[in-house]
């Protein structure tokens, strides 16, 4: 049996009264890879931080893991990470600071930190303040929040953005361990993943699913 | 509050005291504002020194008034860039400890600062800060402790919706029971006052333990009401 991890039913997200995400029903598989496609401004970003429970639906309804997510949203958020456009740091502290805090919010032991920077290559500059760090090292920082977290849902948006080859291979590694592991993983992103990554792929125009366009990869 | 709460609680005052002992911005900025409006007013007022002593709680009140104000508008700059404000609001956990923790790091950094003020005016004013140094200490924590609760939750406005203006707007006219309170407080233990007497000067019914009361009153509803409310305001 197909158990649904991400579930909508007919979510619209309006901004000043204007639909960034209108109508969008998707149910998506647990530990299926999920590539959503579309240009800039189509809505992807939005769709993804809906499903991450940082908007709420104006309307429509839905749920991540059977969880509803107006109702039930710490639940969600304690399953699920979003590594989005932005890396949410602080510039202020160092790498390992920022990755403990992330442990201390989400009741997870301090010990994972070390490893996940060695992971994504940044255990050399563990003590070094994350201001100083270019975009593909923030990113490279976000995936191991996400490594450190194991979360149940991955949403990707956009993490090819600004990075080298090597970071977008640790991108793709994090997809390909995440599908081994059964995880369920919803990438954003115009520009296509690593062959094989992703198992179906589904289209956004102006925030509307484009179903005639979706297909199995 | 569970363990788990008052852990959170820790972790988000500790990260905001490592900011600010890094970007040592209520130092660099807050305090010079502070000392130069003090300045300004011993001058202003002139050499009367009855004068300066009596007007001295006040402009102590005021200058960690607004300097406070713009520590609350700071502490919350830093959680806007780089969207780590979004770390908070997707962490799963009650969004009054994020505030109280938020509020704890205001209160210290709020509170270092009117004590390096307080001796400022002790200097400048002839202030006798000696005569009640606990029940004096226990006037600052209070004040400290609302002024810090408020701007807490207020100074989220400032990063949500691009709502800067409205951070003193709302502040200012809900904090002033808290800062007469603290002003007469402060007044009365300097003159030499006991915890129940009014002191010399003072009206009726003015007592130091009176407005100790006010401000533990104030405090608590201050902080009640965070605790409720962060969540909704932080939450789309």
């Amino acid at each position: 049996m197909v158990v649904t991890a991400v579930e909508l039913n007919g979510v619209t997200r309006l901004f000043d009264g204007l639909p960034a995400v209108s109508q969008v029903t998707l149910r998506v598989a647990t530990g299926e890879a999920l590539w959503l496609c579309g240009s800039n401004g189509s809505g992807k970003s939005t769709l993804l931080r809906l499903v991450a429970t940082a908007l709420s639906p104006t309307f429509g309804s839905g749920s991540v893991l059977g969880f509803d997510l107006q109702r039930e949203r710490d639940e969600i958020r304690g399953r699920l990470e979003l590594l989005g456009h932005q890396a949410r740091f602080y510039g202020e502290l160092t790498a390992a600071e920022n990755l403990r805090f992330v442990c201390d919010l989400h009741g997870l032991p301090r010990r994972g930190v070390g490893a996940a920077l060695e992971r994504v290559g940044l255990d050399e500059v563990a003590a070094v303040r994350v201001a100083s760090f270019s975009k593909g090292m923030r990113q490279r920082l976000a995936l191991a929040r996400t490594l450190m977290r194991d979360p149940e849902v991955i949403l990707l948006d956009e993490p090819y953005a600004g990075l080298d080859v090597e970071a977008r291979v640790l991108v793709d590694g994090v997809m390909a361990d995440a599908a081994r592991r059964g995880r369920t993983v919803i990438l954003a992103s115009h520009e296509p993943p690593a062959a094989g990554s992703v198992d179906r792929r589904v289209f956004l125009h102006a925030g509307r699913l484009s179903t005639a366009e979706a297909a199995s990869l | 509050m569970t363990g788990q709460g008052m852990g959170v609680v820790w972790a988000v005052a500790e990260k905001d005291l490592r900011v600010e002992l890094r970007t040592r911005y209520a130092l660099g900025a807050v305090l010079p504002f502070a000392a130069t409006m003090l300045l300004a007013f011993g001058f202003a007022l002139g050499p009367d020194r009855t004068l300066l002593q009596q007007t001295a709680p006040g402009l102590l009140w005021l200058a960690g008034l607004f300097a406070a104000v713009d520590l609350f508008h700071r502490s919350y700059q830093s959680e806007a860039e780089g969207g780590a404000l979004d770390a908070l609001l997707l962490a799963p956990v009650h969004k009054g400890a994020v505030y109280l923790g938020k509020a704890l790091a205001a209160a210290t950094q709020v509170l270092v600062l009117l004590v390096v003020t307080g001796l400022m005016v002790a200097v400048l004013f002839g202030l006798p800060l000696g005569r009640s140094p606990v029940l004096l200490a226990l006037t600052l924590v209070l004040g400290v402790l609302g002024l810090s609760a408020l701007g807490s939750l207020f100074g989220l406005l400032t990063v949500m919706g691009g709502r800067q203006a409205a951070l003193p707007l709302l502040v200012l006219p809900l904090v002033t029971p808290v800062v007469i309170g603290a002003i007469r407080a402060t007044s009365l233990l300097t003159a030499g006052a006991s915890p129940g007497g009014a002191g010399v000067g003072a009206g009726p019914g003015a007592s130091v333990g009176g407005w100790l009361g006010v401000l533990c009153a104030f405090d608590a509803a201050f902080l009640a009401t965070g605790y409720l409310v962060y969540g909704h305001l932080i939450e789309d």
